[in-house]
């Protein structure tokens, strides 16, 4: 009996572990997302594609220059990749947008997540691949008297580095503090002299290389290949909803929430795992029907 | 026929209506009057159910209505404009009254009948009252402020109403469509055997066409009374016409 | 405007009769796919009578097309029951689940209604994902026996034709009734709709219904058109491609939803036939789309032809 008991307890730490480290990655893309849906109003659909972009360049540049250093280069640059490929469609075309009827800009990322998925499938065919972090993040330590990969502890650091990072960012430097602003009254920015839309593309370049940055940080846990876009856009969307939509800590809560129950999900009814996240998105929005913190909307 | 009995509504501990309470009998015009910002448009949403007052209760015909939501306040006879135009601009400015019609006349979950022979007559008589039949196919969106405005008073009036509320129903109006507007509102409360209680901002109008006016200030009542009442109360000059009197 | 209409409705009865001689002239290959369009745009009409006209955001609209497919293919294959119950279950199948969820969607607003929705909707493809002892999980059913007059593509396509032509005009009258008009009230212009006592919700729960039932209606016909069923028919990405139908076809439009099908379901088709990357060019297509008609196909030809919307050109005669 007590042995049981130990090994639940441990079952629910590694899950717990577990849980968080995943809800650090969903967290990195889903404030990206937040953050566009914050200041441009416009739930991109295309998030996914380019959080998979990420993940494949992160393999292109792993496996061109390998080992260590190919994994670090790799997780700096693709999301700059990303954001590069953000800037252009932001300029070229998505600019020209601002002032037409809103659906049309979720129409415009539809087309362009359907257009980023084919020249993925193009650019890297429809293999499964995959890419190794360093040594030192491989194998497991002991926690709560049971195994928990290195690796996963390195996402558990970068998810809170990349929230304070996003924090300071967004209430320290002159620009972040624009964005904000335009997130919660875009007329008095544009009153006061500020160029709005480059106001939007700097925050929608940020969102989507923060997708990016979650691509390459997923790429050494997950096997990379396409259709990878099509589960974490959906949980983002939802993430960001529970949350309070365009509320970078909301986003953080979300995260969490859909995380956990996710992997107490698989520990408790495995076949069933899936249902439970969606289950707690439903409670969470029949009983704050905003979400849980204060949306920007 | 309407009582307001000392309603209180706060925002986020800002007391919008603090104690107000009002008295409106059949068939008199009632004017709210008060500063910007004094609560009479919170007031309005009181009454007509956009707002749930936090304490205090609303009588209609005798009946609580407090609580009610605003349909259901509605379908009671209660009909009211808002401050801004307030209309369906996609939709034609017959249909803009014809959805109000259909609405008093419960016919507004027919499935399987067209709309296009239904309550026509009625549409129409009111358009024709209100000035606006010539523009019955006219996009409501496409209309000029003033029209708008009409319009909106239009859609109230397609609810039949016993009581009549206009939020500022002038305001933005140029004096030529302020006169007409108002010259309307009489008329209607004569044709129509309506109830009419509106605020308004111009004291011409107000001392011109109510019978009786209640007075707010910092969201409480100072006082109703006859226009010559109001107008010789002590309080009310210093709060309030005190400047424009002098 | 009388006139525009007899000539709309000239212009139908001769695109019905074109289309009941097509599967006589056509190879089999053609017929099928046509049939696969009606099925595709009885769809997204459906889910236009919400969005278009209800200004709804019902971004999961699958999930009753798929509820019904399913439940059709449930009671045929394990419950072996008669075939017209299942297909008359089916639809009310996917209304009553409308229903159900639609009560929940309604209290909330906008985004946070479409969210809401996915939720609930992909708990129930998560439930026939995984489902495997009932559902066939991610294999789905398949082999699915239909009555013997409407398993071949030649008659399963005259039977799509008619419950989609009376699909068609019922939807059509809903959207002439009062019931529509006020709809497009409450789309327009809910707090004004409230104050002249229409009970918002209730009214757009009751379009709900009557659009989830329209999906199932849907569901049905695709379970006779490939007597098979998979999850992916519950799966928000088809319900993504649906209500980009609408606003690809024109929202706005009564048969904006109809072309906007065609042209997703041509495209996948023949397009896939020269590429794999079929799904570009669509999106190239919506670019240009977005950039040059905004109104969509059809409130562009609408507009060229000097028509009107159907959404303005109600309102009785003098």
């Amino acid at each position: 009996m007590e042995a049981a008991h130990a090994v639940t307890f441990a079952a629910l730490g590694s899950h717990l572990l577990v849980g968080l480290s995943r809800a650090m990655i969903l967290f990195i893309v889903s404030s990206g997302l937040s953050f566009v849906l914050g200041v441009l109003r416009v739930p991109n659909v295309a998030h996914g594609s380019l959080y998979m972009i990420g993940a494949f360049s992160a393999y292109t540049v792993f496996t061109a220059v390998g080992g260590q250093t190919g994994f670090w280069l790799a997780l700096v640059l693709a999301p700059l990749v990303v954001a590069a490929v953000s800037f252009v469609a932001e300029r070229s075309l998505f600019c020209r947008l601002y002032e037409r009827e809103h659906l049309m800009l979720l129409l415009f990322t539809f087309a362009l997540m359907l257009i980023l998925d084919d020249l993925v499938k193009i650019i890297w065919g429809a293999d499964y691949r995959s890419i190794m972090a360093p040594d030192y993040f491989k194998g497991s330590v002991n926690i709560f008297g049971s195994s928990f990969p290195k690796y996963n502890l390195f996402l558990l650091a970068a998810g809170p580095v990349v929230a304070v990072g996003l924090w300071l960012f967004t209430n320290r430097t002159k620009i972040g503090k624009i964005a904000r602003a335009a997130a919660v009254d875009r007329e008095m920015v544009g009153a006061v002299g500020i160029n709005v839309s480059w106001v939007f593309a700097f925050a929608f370049v940020l969102g989507c290389f923060l997708a990016g940055l979650g691509g390459a940080l997923v790429a050494p846990t997950v096997s990379i290949t396409l259709g990878m876009d099509h589960d974490i856009i959906i949980e983002a969307f939802l993430i960001v909803t529970i949350g309070g939509l365009g509320n970078m800590w909301g986003a953080m809560v979300g995260s969490l929430i859909f995380g956990i129950t996710q992997s107490f999900g698989v520990l408790l009814w495995p076949q069933f795992a899936i249902v439970f996240p969606y289950a707690a998105v439903v409670i969470v929005l029949l009983a704050r029907p905003t979400g849980l913190l204060k949306s920007v909307w | 026929m309407l009582r307001v009995e000392e309603v209180y509504k706060s925002f986020d501990g800002f007391m919008a209506v603090n104690r107000a309470s009002l008295h409106v009998g059949r068939g008199q015009i009632v004017a709210v009057i008060g500063p910007n910002g004094a609560g009479k448009t919170t007031l309005f949403n009181l009454i007509t159910g956009q707002l749930t007052p936090d304490r205090g209760r609303i009588f209609f015909e005798e009946q609580d209505i407090t609580r009610l939501p605003p349909f259901a306040i509605c379908r009671r006879g209660i009909a009211r404009s808002f401050q801004i135009a307030n209309v369906f601009p996609r939709l034609t400015v017959f249909t803009n009254v014809q959805v109000s019609v259909l609405s008093q006349q419960n016919k507004s979950g027919k499935l399987f009948r067209p709309a296009t022979n239904m309550a026509i007559k009625e549409t129409y008589d009111i358009l024709e009252h209100v000035g606006l039949s010539d523009k019955a196919q006219h996009l409501a969106g496409s209309l000029s402020h003033g029209d708008q405005r009409i319009l909106e008073i239009a859609i109230a009036l397609g609810n039949k109403p016993n009581l009549l509320i206009l939020d500022e129903p002038t305001a933005g109006m140029s004096p030529e469509e302020t006169k007409r507007t108002m010259d309307l509102i009489k008329g209607l409360a004569q044709v129509r055997n309506l109830t009419i209680l509106f605020c308004e901002h111009d004291m011409d109008i107000v001392f011109d066409v109510a019978q009786s006016i209640m007075v707010m200030h910092h969201g409480s009542t100072l006082i109703q009374g006859t226009p010559q009442e109001v107008r010789e109360n002590k309080e009310v000059q210093e709060a309030y016409l005190g400047g424009e009197d002098a | 405007m009388a006139d525009t209409n007899k000539k709309t409705l000239l212009l139908s009865t001769v695109l019905f009769i074109a289309l009941l001689v097509v599967p006589a002239i056509l190879p089999r290959f053609y017929t099928y796919i046509i049939a696969s369009i009606f099925v595709t745009a009885l769809l997204a009409m459906s889910l236009n009578l919400v969005v278009g006209y209800g200004g709804l955001y019902q971004f999961h609209h699958c999930a009753f097309y798929g509820v019904s497919a399913y439940t059709v293919a449930l009671l045929i294959t394990k419950a072996h029951v008669p075939y017209w119950v299942a297909f008359g279950a089916g639809p009310i199948a996917g209304a009553i689940v409308g229903y159900l969820i639609g009560w929940f969607c309604v209290r909330l607003s906008k985004l946070y209604f479409g969210m809401l929705q996915i939720s609930l909707g992909s708990l129930i493809w998560a439930l026939a994902f995984r489902w495997y002892s009932l559902t066939g999980g991610d294999d789905g059913i398949h082999g699915i026996p239909v009555p013997d007059f409407i398993s071949s593509t030649k008659s399963s396509y005259y039977f799509i034709l008619i419950v989609l032509t009376i699909s068609l005009i019922l939807m059509y009258i809903i959207i002439k009734s009062p019931f529509g008009t006020t709809l497009q009230a409450t789309r327009d212009n809910p707090e004004r709709c409230e104050a002249v006592g229409i009970n918002v919700r209730k009214h757009q729960l009751v379009a709900l219904v009557i659009s989830t039932f329209f999906a199932g209606v849907s569901g049905v016909l695709y379970v006779i058109l490939e007597q098979s069923v998979f999850p992916d028919l519950l799966f928000w990405v088809l319900s993504l491609e649906v209500f980009i139908m609408c606003l690809l076809g024109g929202w706005f439009t009564f048969a904006g939803p109809i072309i906007g099908a065609a042209m997703m379901v041509s495209l996948r088709t023949f397009v896939g036939v020269y590429t794999e990357y079929w799904t570009l060019v669509l999106g190239v297509l919506l670019i240009l789309l977005i950039f040059f008609l905004p109104e969509g196909i059809m409130g562009f030809f609408l507009e060229k032809f000097g028509a009107k919307a159907p959404t303005e050109d109600h309102g009785g005669q003098h």
